[in-house]
Order: C-alpha cells, then structure tokens, then sequence
C-alpha cells in the first residue's frame, strides 16, 4: 500500500518537475525571441540612422553649392527632415543618456539654423556655419560607426549592450564623443534669439531687485494666501544647480497641503498649489470667476485681463493676460493661470512663472487689412483685437488677433490667426475647440 | 361634503402632476448660467436641446466649446434674445420651451461610449451610431495643443512613476515629461518623451501601464495649464535608487519627496 502511495508520489513529483521544466524552456525561448525582436528593432535603427546621417553630411554640402534661390532653399529642406529623422531614430535608441542628450540637441540646432537661415543669417554666415557642420558631421559620423558597429551587426545582444552602457570599462569612450558634439553645438549654434526667449522662465536669474528674507517670503505668502498659510511644514531655499533662486514653502493646513515657491529676488509668486478633498457643488462660473479677479487684484496683478477659462471635475483653470498700455493689446507671454474651487470659489493655485519677467515690446506700424481678400470668401471674421505675440525669430511683434469660423461639413470650426500688423505675416493658427 | 373632498383631492392630484411636468421642464437645467469653458451634465442638456431643435451639429459631450457657443448664439438671435452666447435664466427657459431633451437616451449613450445625435422630427432609436468603450462624458479641458490622449499617457507615466509622491511631486513628474517636450534635447512628442528608451523607470518595468487615479490625472492637468513646481527641471532622479551616475552631475534644483529634480 505505501509502495504504491509512493509510486503515485514519485510519479507525480516527476511529472510536476518535467512540466516545469518544459514551461521554463518555453518561456526562456520566448524570452530570447523577444530578445532578439528588440536587438533586430535597434539594429535597424541604428542602421536607419547611421544611413541619413550621410545622406544628412550630404545634404549640409549640397547648402554649400547655393548662394540663394530655390537650389539652396531644397537643400536646406532637406537638412531640416533629415536632421529631424535622426533625432527620431537616436530618440527611440537605448543610448549613452548623456550622448543621446547633446546629440540631439545638435541635430536639433542644426535643423532649425537650416531652416530659418533664410530669415536669421547673411548668405556669408550660413556659408560658415554650414561649412563647420560638414567638418563636424564626418568626424561624428565616424565615431558613431564604430560606437554602434556591434549593435548595428546584431553581435550583441540587448543585455550586453546595456552591460557595455553602464560599465565603468566601457569600451568605446562614450563620454568623449559626448564631449565633443557639445563642444561643436556650442561653438556651431550658440543660443538663438527665439531659444533665448524660449528660456523665459530661466531669464529669471536676470532680476535685478533686491533679494528677500526668508522671514520676508513667509509675510508674503501670509498676506496672500492666509486661508492656508498658519500652518508652513518647511521652508527651503533652492538647491544652488537651480536657474533662480527661490523658497519653496511647503504647508498644510487642515483639509489643505501644498507649496509655494517664491523668487529670492523680489519676492515674486512663481507658482503655489494646493491639494484639499473635492466637494461637489458647483459655482456659477462668473461668481468663480469674480473670486479669482478679487484676488488677482488683491495680490496687485491689476494689469491683466481675462483670457479664456475652463472648468473641469473639481475646478475651474483661468488664464489672464497683461494687458499692454498703448494699443490695449493683451500680450500673450505674460500670463497668469488661476486655478479655483468649483465648489467655494477658493483660490487653489496661481501660476505667475511668466508674468514675472515682462516681455519688451516695441512700438510698430499698424497697416489697414482687407479682410475680405485676406481670407477665402467663406470665412467669416467674428472678432478681431490687438495683442502682442512671438513671431519665428522670438521677437515680439504687435498682431491682429483674429477669430474666424469656416463651415466644414454641416459643423462651425472656428480658429484664431494671428496676423503681423506691419508684414502682415501670419504668425500663428490655431484650431479652437 | 364627499363631492367636495373628491373634487378637492382631484384638484389636488391634478396640481401635482401638473407640477411635476412643470418642473420637469423649466428646471431641468441647474441653476448656474452657462458659457464658453463651462462644462457638466447641464451642458450636455444644453447641447442636446441645441440638437433637437436643429441649431447644433456637433458632438454632445458635455464641454461648452465654440461649436455649441456659435449654436448658442444663432439660437437667441432667432429667437430675440439678447445675443450674448451665455445661457443664463432667460435663455434656458426659451430653451426648455421650444425643445425636447430625453435625458435617459444622452445619458446612456454617453455612458456605452456610442455615438449618437439627439435630432427631433426622427426616431432616437434610429440615431444610435455604435461605437466604443470611452466614456464621452468625462472629457477633459486643457490647453489646445494637447489632446485626450496625450492626458491619458502622461497620468500613466506620472501614476507608474509618482504614484507614492505629494501631489506637487506628481506635478513636477508631469510638469518635466512636458519641459522635456520643448527641449532640443529630447522628442518633441509626448510619446517620444515617454517612451525614449531609459528615461523612465515606469516604462522599463511596465508600471506605466497600470490604471492612474483621479489624483495623477488631476497632477497632469494642473502641469498642462502651466503650473511647474520642478522650477523647469527637465531630470529626476530618486537619489535612493538612481543607478546612473551621470545623473548625479546635472545640476540640482529642488527637492521633492523622494525626487531630486534637476536641469
């Protein structure tokens, strides 16, 4: 009777230890096949990018052929894709990050120098700058051969290429050729001036006010928010790696936790937010609406004006624009997004990064627009005001706001275009909701 | 006496009724006067009325966009009302007046996903076009160059990564997918962000596709308005766990929780 017992068990134990085996073989299988679906994925891109990168070197020359016309206008194109292309390849490769990092930040300048030469550089400059990029590409494209070569041939698998990534003996001097691409972007493509206004937020290093205390920043955050600020957990200056100095000023004060940054210079509200359990009543939008222009005013922003709003399951999102002195016009990088309860109408987050530093506007010529030739004869223009907007090359430039509405299949779209009061240029379209 | 009290319990069932159809009526909207960015189940009333009676063609789902504030407007200009595109007391009442809203029929379909139009003058039965799983009243406003599903990705990946933070650091995750977006060094795509190859812990260990909750969702609409408690980071690490040490050479800005965000 136990003989048999045990027969049963043994048979058993070994048929369990079989199956496993065999369930453990399958999934290993299937492992390595997807290993290797991943390893050929890469190998392509690599190969993909590897291929444009010539043809990218190629393209830089051919910009070298040209003075202007359409020639040098295809080639620049072509500059521009590809070097877009690659980005898309290097982007979708598990790669050196720091490598990644600066390599696309070249492709990236050098697409964009490509193709707003036209606008931003004197024939002779782009002829420089092109020249430089053909020498640096050679250089790069080499070096990137022999970085990729085995996972390009599919002699590494994935997990020893990650292994080769992080080892301290890498192989190949990844840090090196990190170096120099960001040596070439700097001395190639210093910062443009729409890059230099894209770092806005940054700019405010550049504040010239005098700096506050921390006991100063406290007072502020009191006289603004005192609903919620009794009770401050923690308040910290910026790390020195920051852009800005600030305080970060955590709190919580009963249902309420959040934060509030302030600029050590000026004393300026960056951002706050708070986090409190959402009831479910719902406000009259003008009645949030007043409670946040009360305390936009309080807080002395009084040089704005309501732009648009919209509500969602907790609260409504605000945005309010200054409003420039002269022509009246609203000035679309100084803005201010208020965030209020639906509920209360309580003040749940102000963002006021970019209405710190104000943009420098000046004066231009106002020519009259024909509207009816301007736009197709089935557009209707429904509104029409001023406002101050960032043109290609970053600068601001006076435009005419414009909102229209076109019938496309039995529905209303309605879209704003913003039209260069003096170039008439059109600026920007966009489709509205 | 009995003729009487019958008389007066009929007069009295007749005015329940009578009030019952009345308020059925005039207070099927909620009170709060509605305009462009407004949104809700009254809306969607408002859009679904605009329907039946032929002034709105397009979607219904709940969000006062310019589609249903154009509508709106043709809808009290006929009807000599002041043309504000607001639909305040008076606006509602003429509504509610000369249309015909089958709240059951909007609600449901809405709920199944389906599409469908709210037409009078034919079978709503018929209306009923099929389709997905999505729940079309719970769409979300943001900022034009965002889209639905550029909300959906971004709350995965600030659930799988943050889900344990304060919900300013689930901001701050949100908020450095989207500095990275504007970056030259890094895609232009939320998508490409997300899912380049190392960036994200969440990506590489599958967590990105657990479900979020209301609360990173709330997270990535508050850094899709603008709001960026990272102060324009564009890294973070958790100086527990980080393994890179390249990641300990960018410049650090602030701390939050357990993430050190840096540029």
């Amino acid at each position: 009777m136990f003989r048999k017992i045990m027969k049963k068990f043994v048979f058993l134990a070994l048929f369990a230890v079989f199956s496993l085996g065999v369930y453990a073989y399958s999934v290993s299988v299937q492992n390595k096949e997807m290993q290797n679906a991943l390893s050929i994925q890469y190998a392509k891109n690599i190969s993909d990018a590897s291929a444009k990168l010539q043809e990218l070197d190629v393209a830089v020359k051919k910009t070298l052929l040209f003075n202007e016309g359409e020639g040098d206008l295809r080639a620049r194109e072509d500059v521009w894709r590809l070097s877009s292309d690659i980005q898309q390849s290097v982007s979708s490769l598990p790669l050196d990050p720091k490598f990644s990092t600066v390599w696309m930040n070249y492709l990236s300048r050098l697409g964009k120098f490509a193709k707003e030469a036209s606008e931003q550089a004197e024939p002779r400059e782009f002829h420089a700058v092109m020249d430089k990029a053909s020498k640096n590409l050679v250089s790069l494209s080499d070096e990137w051969s022999v970085a990729t070569a085995d996972m390009a041939s599919g002699n590494l698998s994935m997990a020893e290429w990650q292994q080769r990534l992080n080892s301290e003996k890498a192989s190949f001097d990844w840090n090196g050729l990190s170096t120099s691409v960001q040596q070439y972007t700097e001395t190639v493509f210093p910062l443009t001036a729409s890059e230099s206004d894209s770092l806005k937020k940054k700019e405010l290093r550049d504040i010239q006010e005098p700096a506050v205390t921390k006991e100063q920043a406290l007072d502020r955050f009191k006289k603004l928010f005192p609903d919620v600020s009794n009770q401050v957990i923690d308040l910290t200056p910026s790390k020195p790696g920051s852009p800005y100095p600030f305080y970060h000023i955590r709190f919580a004060d009963q249902e309420s936790v959040g934060y509030i940054d302030i600029t050590e210079r000026g004393g300026h509200v960056l951002s706050f937010l708070t986090e409190r359990p959402a009831g479910k009543g719902t406000m009259d939008v003008s009645h949030v609406r007043e409670s946040a222009e009360t305390f936009l005013k309080n807080a002395g922003y009084t040089d704005v004006v309501f732009e648009e709003v919209r509500e969602n399951d907790t609260a409504f999102h605000f945005v309010y624009t200054r409003q420039e002195p002269i022509h009246k016009a609203k000035v679309l990088s100084d803005t201010i997004q208020v965030k209020v309860s639906k509920e209360d109408g309580r003040i749940l987050g102000v963002n006021a990064a970019e209405y710190i530093r104000k943009e420098t506007l000046d004066d231009q010529p106002m020519v009259p627009i024909d509207w009816q030739t301007f736009f197709h004869k089935k557009v209707t223009v429904q509104k029409e005001e001023l406002v101050f907007a960032e043109n290609q090359q970053g600068r601001q430039r006076l435009a005419y706001a414009l909102t229209v509405t076109l019938h496309e299949n039995g529905t209303t779209g309605t879209y704003k275009v913003l039209v260069d009061t003096e170039t008439k240029e059109v600026l920007h379209t966009e489709k509205q909701m | 006496m009995k003729k009487r009290l019958r008389a007066l319990m009929c007069g009295a069932v007749l005015l329940a009724v009578l009030q019952l159809a009345f308020s059925q009526d005039t207070h099927a909207f909620t009170e709060r006067g509605l305009s462009k960015g407004t949104k809700g189940d009254d809306v969607i009333e408002l859009q679904a009325r605009l329907q039946y009676i032929g002034f709105f063609n397009g979607k219904i789902d709940g969000v006062f966009g310019y589609q249903t504030y154009w509508a709106l407007r043709e809808f009290q200009e006929k009807y000599g009302l002041p043309v504000d595109g607001i639909a305040g007391s008076a606006t509602k009442k003429k509504l509610t007046g000369v249309s015909s809203y089958d709240k059951q029929f909007v609600m449901d379909n809405l709920r199944k996903g389906k599409q469908f139009t709210h037409y009078g003058g034919k079978p709503l039965s018929s209306q009923v076009k099929g389709g997905g799983s999505s729940a079309g009243s719970k769409k979300t406003q943001m900022p034009a160059k965002y889209s639905e599903d550029d909300l959906k990705l971004l709350a995965n990946a600030v659930y799988g990564e943050s889900r344990g933070e304060p919900y300013e650091g689930q901001v701050a995750v949100a908020a450095v997918i989207l500095n990275r977006i504007e970056h030259p060094d890094f895609p232009n795509t939320v998508g490409g962000v997300i899912f380049q190859p190392g960036a994200f812990t969440a990506v590489s260990d599958g967590q990105i596709w657990l479900t979020p909750n209301e609360r990173a969702k709330e997270a990535v609409i508050d850094a899709m308005n603008g709001w960026d408690p990272s102060e324009n980071a564009i890294y973070y690490f958790n100086p527990v766990t980080a393994t890179s040490k390249w990641i300990w050479s960018r410049p650090q800005i602030k701390k939050i929780g357990m993430h050190i965000f840096c540029d």
